[in-house]
């Protein structure tokens, strides 16, 4: 998710990882001179994208598979995505792009990304791949063409604090999002976030799941089905519900340490920072029962690199980021889920590291079986954007 | 001579004017899967009407000007003193640097803190409750228009001070002076001497105000709660769907209006006398 006052986005932010994905450029760059000439025959992959991907060091892939790999940094904004792969046809010289859900939509039926060959004898751990992420809308088009392999990704709901909603601390329990919506004892006590992108979905998500209103694709509304949202939204917001409507990742925080909301639709690492002031448990992020908003970056093959007789270096690439070395690398250095978190576990099991780490991992593993089984896969470019966004407006200005 | 003019219009004209025809041109398109189309057509103007979505540029004129009005009221008042009450230099230079500081700042850091002060358990509500004055925090005091109203006017009181402040200290004491000694009373001196003399800087400071409250998107942000919709809101959300079209004609319809307000100010300002009159203070 990308936030309204920042330049990053949230992937970036996990684990106060601004910096360290700085750092991550930095040390690509520092690789780029002075691996060269130990890794100067191994086959090269260019990247472009966000650059969450990356990890911290690529030496233990280097090790692993034999190929290097050189990401570019790209703007965490949609337009600006689109427009340099489209505009300046950066797929002559870039072999993978990787980004949010969405782009694949687009770029994908229009030929500038290559279908994924999931046949393809480099791509091994495809199978054992969990549905869950590997069918999921950030690497297929609507049409269910396979364009991309899952990188990274999470499912946000809303965090909350137990005591204010007389919950115990440690509980595991499925709450409702009516907690957010509708609940009387959670009024005016809410923080709303005031992006379409970001918030319109989980409410299509409870209307639908208590029954009132039919919606077809909860990432991308009808304009009928986005005035239904709006419709009920608006009553909430008359009705004193939301306390706020915030709008970046640094409000998350303050509410929450401040004490200024019960209820706050936020992301991950917003409760972690804010428990860090309120102490362990404080606030908690919620296990829903209708479902949670599901973001996730995905690597997909630039059309033109096809013929450029890398493939095998570039499927090795997709098939490390479906493996566990990638997996448990990328959960303890920044803390994000991805496929195969089991395979995460297995390698630090492996590769003796500390009982804490592995139980962190672990613990990741089961918090992401749990939540990624529920609907929505968010995207960043519904074909309805306009609609929604105009709806989204109207409840904005009443 | 003449040549520099016509340099200076040209360039003026591709800086500033062609970037803004661009921009009109640009709300007669429209946006499909993210790109845009460039058949012209009258479609998004329409929507912006028909929507409701302009309602959000009727409530940002009235917020903005409610702004302009409220620093102009305490403004004038404040720089007629610091220009010509008695205040010693060291006073004096104190109120500068504290007017001139805030420039230095980035708005959200300093707007943000407003949220921990105006916050239900923030400074002004335990102070409140513990002064026995309220039993509940009070909730307007943040996440309402009020409290976006408190923010820009505390942000836009430099802008609107400073020009003031330069065309009063410019007005030669010798002209209050005989002023006094011709017999006008204090409100004679101000109504006919220094406020006459000093409309350039009302000016500056009114278009300095009016110009960010138009724009201002950090103050309703951050303690306008999303109660509190303006205009540069509006555009930034309809940027993220990469409606381009949209934000160009909701700019568009915001250079127009503010074309109409600054001829009309024009045209009231004349009343009171020349606008222009205080240059002839500084030819001397």
């Amino acid at each position: 998710m990308k936030d309204k006052f920042s330049t990053y986005s949230q992937a970036q932010l996990t684990r106060r990882s601004l910096m360290q994905g700085m750092s991550a450029i930095a040390g690509l760059a520092a690789f780029g001179a002075a691996g060269r000439a130990a890794a100067q025959d191994m086959p090269l992959v260019k990247a472009y994208g966000v650059p969450t991907a990356a990890l911290k060091d690529w030496a233990p892939m280097e090790k692993s598979i034999g190929v290097r790999c050189e990401l570019s940094g790209a703007s965490n904004d949609v337009g600006v995505f689109m427009r340099d792969v489209m505009g300046a046809n950066m797929g002559d010289s870039v072999d993978l792009f990787i980004f949010e859900s969405g782009t694949e939509d687009i770029l994908g039926p229009q030929g500038l990304y290559a279908p994924l060959d999931e046949k393809h004898p480099e791509l091994t751990l495809w199978e054992r791949t969990s549905d869950d992420w590997k069918r999921s809308a950030v690497v297929q088009d609507t049409e269910g063409n396979q364009w991309g392999v899952p990188v990274i990704g999470n499912a946000d709901s809303f965090g909350y604090f137990p005591e204010k909603l007389g919950l115990a601390p440690d509980s595991e329990e499925e709450l409702s999002w009516s907690l957010m919506f509708e609940d009387e004892n959670t009024r005016g006590r809410v923080a709303y976030g005031n992006a379409y992108t970001y918030s319109m979905g989980p409410a299509a998500l409870y209307l639908q799941a208590k029954g009132a209103a039919q919606i077809g694709n909860v990432a991308d509304m009808t304009p009928e089905e986005a005035k239904v949202v709006a419709d009920f939204l608006i009553e909430r917001k008359k009705a004193g519900q939301f306390r706020t409507l915030y709008g970046a990742f640094e409000e998350q925080i303050q509410l929450l340490t401040n004490k200024e909301v019960d209820v706050i639709n936020c992301w991950e690492p917003a409760v972690r920072e804010a428990n860090l002031v309120l102490g362990p448990d404080a606030t908690r992020y919620a296990y829903t029962k209708e479902g949670y908003f599901k973001w996730g970056h995905g690597a997909y093959i630039a059309a033109q690199a096809v013929d450029r007789g890398n493939l095998d270096a570039i499927y090795k690439v997709l098939n490390y980021f479906l493996s566990g070395e990638y997996r448990a690398l990328q959960a303890r250095d920044r803390g994000y889920a991805g496929p195969n978190m089991d395979l995460g576990v297995e390698y630090a099991e492996a590769n003796g590291w500390t009982a804490e780490e592995v139980a962190a991992l672990k613990a990741t593993e089961a918090k992401v079986n749990k939540k990624f089984a529920k609907p929505y896969v968010s995207t960043t470019t519904p074909n309805n954007a306009s609609a929604m966004e105009e709806e989204w407006q109207r409840f904005l200005n009443a | 001579m003449k040549v520099a003019v016509w340099l200076i219009v040209l360039a003026w004209f591709v800086l500033v004017i062609v970037p803004i025809i661009v921009l009109f041109a640009f709300s007669f398109f429209t946006t499909e899967q993210f790109r845009t189309v460039y058949t012209p057509t009258t479609t998004t103007w329409v929507e912006l009407f028909s929507s409701g979505r302009w309602e959000v540029t009727l409530r940002t004129l009235r917020i903005a000007m409610t702004v302009t009005l409220i620093e102009l009221a305490v403004g004038f008042p404040f720089a007629l003193w610091l220009a010509k009450g008695r205040v010693g230099k060291v006073g004096r230079a104190v109120c500068l640097a504290m007017l001139t500081i805030p420039f230095f700042l980035d708005v959200s850091s300093r707007t943000i803190v407003w949220r921990a002060i105006l916050g239900q358990s923030g400074l002004v509500n335990t102070v409140l409750m513990g002064l026995g004055l309220t039993d509940a925090p009070l909730d307007w005091l943040l996440y309402s228009e009020v409290a976006v109203l408190f923010g820009m006017v505390v942000t836009l009181f430099p802008p609107m001070v400073m020009p003031i402040y330069l065309a009063i200290s410019l007005i030669d004491d010798t002209l209050l002076e005989a002023s006094n000694d011709l017999g006008a009373s204090p409100w004679q001196t101000l109504s006919r001497v220094i406020i006459p003399l000093s409309l350039p800087g009302v000016m500056a400071g009114i278009v300095f105000s009016l110009g960010p409250a138009l724009a201002a998107w950090v103050e309703p942000g951050m303690l306008g709660g999303g109660f509190v919709n303006l205009i540069s809101n509006s555009i930034e959300s309809a940027y993220s769907a990469l409606r381009y079209p949209v934000v160009a004609a909701l700019s568009a319809f915001v250079i127009l209006l503010l074309l109409l307000m600054l001829g009309a100010m024009y045209l009231i300002a004349r009343r009171f006398g020349d606008p222009a009159s205080s240059f002839r203070v500084l030819r001397g």
